[in-house]
């Protein structure tokens, strides 16, 4: 009898602890493959979310050239089909890199997607679109976090070779592969320093890249240590088109500094770099500003912008020195190029992109994915005012989920 | 006894969960969340033919160096992590309604099969060679006339069309209209309107039903002699009265008048006589009649006795839509302006009951009682085609409201040539875990 009621209770002891054992094996077995399911839901909800961004224009169509927040949010430039973006609306997304700064005269605070020094793009708050307001009009806010970045394909870099007589040292790459024999095409542009604004000429030339991707420019006549010039290169290979800048200047104790005030009216904040960032040795300077547009042939086009909106000035720093404006006289994308000037001796070139594309600037808009539990990413081409692009969205989940019962 | 019964339960249950186990193969990480690669591929293709390159190097001899871009361009658009094959077919016609495929070359990044995990994306292009015919109907072939007269007078200035010059503007007309048109005949000065005014053609041409465009916008020529003398109101010192023969002569020969932009017949241009006249604006060559211009204008074409008469008649709606029949004739014709306008000059509705006129072929939906764009048909003969728009004038407009009055047909010869399409399928697959 005592035998008998030990066999039946290690026959249930024994019964029992496999059979929970079982269960967690089991449970566990299919709660990751429940996982697995949902990080393949994620992925699909990225492809979807990001053809919904590219392939939309938002609404109004035009909300990158006006001052209004859009109802509908989407990137495509309105009068295109498939995957070419408004160089415009990306201008008015609130770059999540670059540290913000704060101009005082304006009491603003402005996003910045500034490359280097001498290429500026700093949108104030005002008017820019930020991230929650994006997650609302998307209808993910609370279910989703998202990045979006927008880079160049092409990459195109150049330093200075040596620098008298000036040599540039082009270099064009996309993805890190060199690009080989690619067209170039560039604007070499020289400050000049007689009467009473600053000025520039503009030289244009063209070259091949070699097989690792890299062409040296000459300029047998340029001193490239007492000269303050800008070189814009358009690298372009069976339908690949990149854009690649560099500034030298002689003189950046003060410079002049490019803030979009309006985009509806097209102003632009002239600004004295000393108000901005502070530092040795303020002192006025006199500037010319030029609008500049990229034409087929690769050359540049100036479309005139009137004196009376500031087209050349002097510039002053510190209190009850106002800053100046002007307009920009299109809708066109395009880059501003300020040349300025302390003295005939001391001067300086800084730019502005006029649609993001008209420098080739990248953007990244959105959260921080870092630290998230899955991240889902894809990755589509497409064309920002003839500019090659890539645009990828990172996408997590924000309701989160675990494994329970598991070991 | 039932511990031996327990034991071979769980050796049981042990089995099926090994069983089931070793079919429950989870996707690794890669395949549960994927990236697009049909898309990625898709929105490669399309990039690489922003501008033509593609189906410009595809066309290609498999020798010449443009492959070796593509293969270079390709590499460089794609992630390094990306393998790719990128194949080009030759489409053949196999006679019996069915296409042979037939592989050109292929460019690659890898060797041998990407595997099934890849994923590819097709894209049909077109040698820029290929032309494709399409034969529209002449207007006229039904009913007589077939003259188009654009009006680019070296004698007339004009006014509104702001950023254009009227030879421009004649231009783009003469190229975009006169594959409709059985004759188009530039008008190059006033003495060749006063011409076909008196019903002589230039050509030979048939001057009944003639569509006569003037692209000096607000203003209109008006030629020296007849016209100025017999046009001009003395007691009002204005050449509305030259409006009016003009709707006597579009009434006696069924032509239709094309306003291009703003309010019709606003000025007279002539810049011989009127050398040191000006309209008010500073413009020499130029004379103002005002609104007198187009209500004398109605009155001629519903064969009214002149009475001058200044009262302002169009309208401002502002912001006006396309109609729905004016989409489909932009599809059919393929010219596109924009499906909205903003509309400075519309012409009220009740001209139609007072002049005896049908508005017809509405390019923009009606705001109330104002009609941006149509043509005014009069009931006996004669149409005014209005275009209220504001400057500066958009030709498209035009053109499109040309058509859709008379909305000749399109024959589209049928696309059958041969070695002219090819199919490039892009595959892609992801490298590595």
């Amino acid at each position: 009898m005592a035998g008998t009621t030990i066999d039946h209770l290690v026959a249930v002891t024994a019964f029992l602890a496999a059979f929970f054992i079982f269960i967690s094996l089991f449970s566990q077995t299919l709660q990751t493959a429940i996982i697995y399911q949902r990080h393949r839901q994620l992925a699909i909800k990225c492809s979807d979310l990001l053809d919904n961004i590219l392939l939309n224009p938002g609404y109004p169509l035009y909300w990158g050239q006006q001052n209004c927040t859009p109802t509908s949010f989407g990137l495509r430039e309105p009068e295109e089909y498939q995957y070419k973006l408004s160089p415009f609306s990306l201008m008015r997304l609130r770059s999540s890199t670059g540290e913000p700064v704060y101009y005082p005269k304006t009491g603003l605070w402005y996003s910045n997607i500034t490359v280097g020094f001498g290429n500026f793009l700093l949108v104030p708050y005002t008017e820019i679109i930020n991230y929650s307001t994006v997650l609302d009009l998307l209808g993910i806010n609370g279910s989703y976090g998202f990045q979006l970045t927008i880079t160049p394909l092409i990459v195109v870099s150049i330093n200075e070779a040596q620098p008298n007589p000036l040599m540039l040292a082009v270099n064009v790459s996309g993805g890190g592969f060199p690009l080989a024999n690619a067209v170039i095409n560039y604007c070499f542009i020289i400050v000049s320093t007689q009467g009473n604004y600053p000025s520039y000429t503009v030289e244009y030339g063209n070259a091949l890249t070699d097989e690792k991707g890299v062409v040296i420019l000459n300029f047998t006549n340029v001193n490239g240590e007492s000269t303050s010039y800008a070189i814009i290169v358009y690298a372009h290979l069976s339908g690949l088109l990149g854009i690649g800048y560099y500034e030298h200047v002689v003189y950046n104790e003060n410079y002049v500094i490019p803030l979009i005030s309006d985009f509806e009216s097209r102003e632009i904040i002239i600004a004295h770099s000393w108000d901005v960032h502070g530092g040795d040795n303020p002192a006025a300077i006199s500037y010319n500003a030029t609008f500049v547009m990229l034409t087929e042939n690769y050359t540049l086009r100036e479309i005139s912008i009137e004196n009376s909106t500031g087209k050349v000035g002097l510039i002053n720093y510190g209190e009850g020195k106002p800053y100046k404006t002007l307009i920009i006289p299109t809708y066109n994308p395009g880059i501003l190029i300020i040349t300025y000037k302390k003295s005939t001796v001391e001067s300086g070139i800084v730019m502005m992109p006029w649609g993001l594309s008209s420098m080739a600037f990248p953007i990244t808009f959105g959260g921080d994915p870092s630290g998230k539990e899955w991240v889902a990413t894809d990755i589509r081409q497409v064309v920002v005012n003839k500019i090659s692009y890539q645009a990828k969205l990172t996408l997590w989940d924000l309701q989160g989920y675990s494994i329970v019962g598991g070991w | 006894m039932r511990t031996i019964e327990v034991t071979i339960v769980i050796f049981i249950i042990t089995g099926a969960f090994i069983l089931a186990s070793s079919f429950t193969v989870l996707p690794s990480p890669r395949e549960a969340s994927p990236m697009n690669l049909r898309q990625l591929a898709l929105t490669t293709l399309q990039m690489l033919d922003f501008k033509g390159d593609l189906s410009a190097t595809v066309f290609k001899d498999v020798s010449d160096s443009a492959w070796g871009e593509l293969q270079v361009a390709l590499t460089a658009s794609l992630p390094p992590n990306i393998a790719y094959n990128l194949t080009v077919y030759e489409i053949i016609p196999n006679g019996s309604g069915r296409f042979v495929y037939v592989p050109v070359k292929s460019l690659s990044n890898a060797e041998g099969n990407l595997g099934v995990s890849s994923n590819f994306a097709s894209y049909i292009v077109t040698s820029s060679n290929v032309t494709f015919r399409a034969i529209p109907e002449k207007i006229g072939e039904r009913i007589g006339g077939g003259t188009l007269y654009i009006l680019n007078c070296s004698d007339a200035y004009g006014w509104w069309i702001t950023g254009y010059t009227p030879f421009s503007l004649a231009e783009d007309i003469r190229k975009a209209l006169s594959p409709y048109f059985q004759t188009t005949i530039f008008i190059q000065n006033t003495t060749q309107l006063g011409q076909i005014l008196n019903g002589t053609s230039i050509q030979g041409e048939p001057v009944q039903h003639a569509v006569i465009v003037n692209t000096v916008g607000e203003a209109v020529p008006i030629p020296q002699g007849y016209y100025m003398t017999e046009g001009y109101d003395s007691s009002e010192d204005s050449y509305a009265k030259y409006c009016w023969l003009l709707g006597q002569r579009v009434r006696q020969h069924n032509w239709t008048w094309v306003s291009i932009v703003g309010y019709p017949l606003y000025y007279v241009s002539n810049t011989q006589a009127f050398s040191t006249s000006q309209n008010n604006w500073g413009i020499y060559g130029m004379k103002r009649v005002g609104p007198a211009g187009l209500n004398a204008f109605l009155q001629g074409i519903n064969s009214q006795s002149y009475s001058y008469d200044s009262g302002w008649i169009t309208g401002s709606p502002g912001v006006v839509y396309m109609t729905d029949e004016a989409k489909e004739a932009s599809n059919y014709y393929g010219i596109y302006p924009s499906e909205y306008q903003t509309a400075t000059r519309a012409l009220p509705s009740w001209i139609q009951g007072t002049y005896n006129l049908e508005a017809t072929a509405y390019l923009y939906e009606p705001v109330g009682q104002w009609i941006s764009v149509a043509t005014f048909k009069h009931q006996t003969s004669g149409a005014l085609l209005a275009i209220g728009l504001t400057r500066p004038p958009d030709i498209r407009v035009t053109i499109l409201a040309l058509l859709s009055y008379y909305h000749p047909r399109i024959y589209r010869e049928e696309f059958k040539a041969a070695n002219t399409s090819r199919l490039v399928v892009l595959q892609l697959a992801l490298m590595g875990g």
